[in-house]
């Protein structure tokens, strides 16, 4: 049985990240199923949140720490689960960096390059979603917006608000940019998380029943 | 501008490294030294896990690359602006010899390090395996597994290991050097290596 390999993408507060939740536990009930997050290495996570602490990273240092993180989870976890037939869903991929490297000015192709040794994605599904949306729903959720949601690095005198909606917005245009070559199925935020999630396994629905 | 050692561990870069170093300074320059696992953000870090990651190659070369881009960006190019001639023990070409040897693909890794400038001159250091392991042996007392590149060469016996090592690594970096860097064969004496070295550097 071939590996299937999932990823979302999407801003911060667009819901990907309960979306994939409930697919890991709907695909879980027929395959055997890993999630993956962005950033969360086990001994690189915290290197990076103590370098953000201190702001100690340049756009180069951002993009490449962030590229050694996700190459150890792509050959600890993800590459050999997926070849030996696991169902594998990235919150978060490659497309990720490719977004944010690029907004913080480092050249996309070179991003790219870096990035070329992962395979791509069965299925990127894109929750797209505009920032004022995200920024409410968040604002519900908890009372505080993190630094690196308001993209504290490179507006560094916004307030937190302020910096979300301005952060936010340039990585939807640079997901924008990128939708249509890397076959992003762009999926709209602004439905209830029950009717997304339905789209998100009807469209995947087919490949997982008949890998049995 | 930068000025490269480059060679396997025990090739003698951190030992002409510091003779080129007194010399240009004794000659006014201001230098400064950068090199391989010495960043604030991931030199210790990588030290730290190196025996828990060594076969994820790929994650431990962007590990390496993520620490010289640290000091590249934090210290090296301010002080190459500022007059400063920067002396890397270790830099381009180690790390691609590294990866040659481990199997990663030499353009992936010639665009990953195309972010980082091209030395005025690189001195690729080479000796004979059996020398550099002395020299090892008299530094740490005996030869640290992850230090010899055990996980290419899976051996019951280290020395064959690391000779077999030591001899893919160093052709790999010879092979690099050409037309980009003089290679200095440091199993000469301490004295005449430094000659070489400074007739190279003089007129800079």
């Amino acid at each position: 049985m071939r590996g299937i390999l999932i990823a979302f993408e999407g801003i911060d507060g667009s819901g990907k990240s309960s979306q994939a939740s409930l697919l890991k536990d709907w695909i879980g009930l027929r395959r055997d199923v890993y999630l993956t997050e962005w950033n969360s290495s086990e001994w690189i996570h915290d290197i990076i949140k103590e370098a953000k602490k201190k702001n100690m990273l340049t756009p180069i240092t951002f993009s490449l720490i962030h590229a050694t993180d996700f190459s150890d989870r792509y050959e600890k976890y993800i590459l050999p689960m997926f070849k030996s037939g696991f169902v594998v869903i990235c919150d978060r991929y490659i497309y990720t960096a490719y977004v944010r490297d690029s907004v913080r000015g480092v050249s996309l192709d070179w991003v790219k390059k870096l990035y070329s040794f992962a395979i791509k994605p069965d299925f990127t599904f894109y929750i797209r979603i505009g920032a004022e949306t995200a920024l409410n729903r968040l604002k519900k959720a908890r009372k505080t917006i993190k630094p690196q949601e308001a993209g504290s690095d490179i507006f560094p005198n916004l307030d937190p608000e302020e910096g979300f909606l301005k952060y936010q917005s340039l990585i939807t245009e640079a997901y924008d940019k990128i939708s249509k070559e890397n076959n992003f199925i762009e999926l709209d935020g602004n439905k209830n998380p029950r009717e997304i999630q339905m789209e998100i396994r009807s469209k995947i629905g087919e490949l997982i029943d008949n890998s049995f | 501008m930068i000025i490269a050692f480059e060679g396997i561990e025990g090739s003698g870069r951190t030992t002409h490294l510091n003779i080129a170093k007194k010399y240009l300074e004794e000659e006014g320059y201001g230098v400064i030294t950068f090199g391989l696992q010495m960043s604030k953000l991931m030199g210790e870090r990588i030290r730290q896990v190196k025996k828990n990651i060594v076969f994820e190659r790929r994650t431990l070369f962007l590990a390496y690359v993520t620490d010289l881009a640290d000091q590249m960006e934090n210290v090296v190019k301010p002080s190459i602006e500022s007059g400063f001639i920067a002396l890397a023990d270790g830099y381009i070409l180690t790390l691609l010899s590294w990866g040659l040897i481990r199997g990663l693909e030499l353009n992936w890794m010639k665009d990953v390090l195309s972010i980082f400038p091209e030395p005025k001159i690189t001195f690729s250091l080479i000796s004979s395996p059996e020398e550099v392991i002395k020299r090892i042996i008299k530094r740490d007392g005996y030869l640290d597994p992850l230090k010899v590149g055990i996980d290419i060469c899976i051996r019951e016996d280290v020395f064959n290991a690391f000779q077999e090592y030591a001899e893919k690594f160093q052709k790999y970096l010879v092979d690099l050097s050409k037309d980009k860097a003089i290679v200095v064969n440091t199993t000469n004496s301490i004295e005449e290596v430094k000659k070489e070295i400074v007739m190279h550097i003089e007129n800079i």
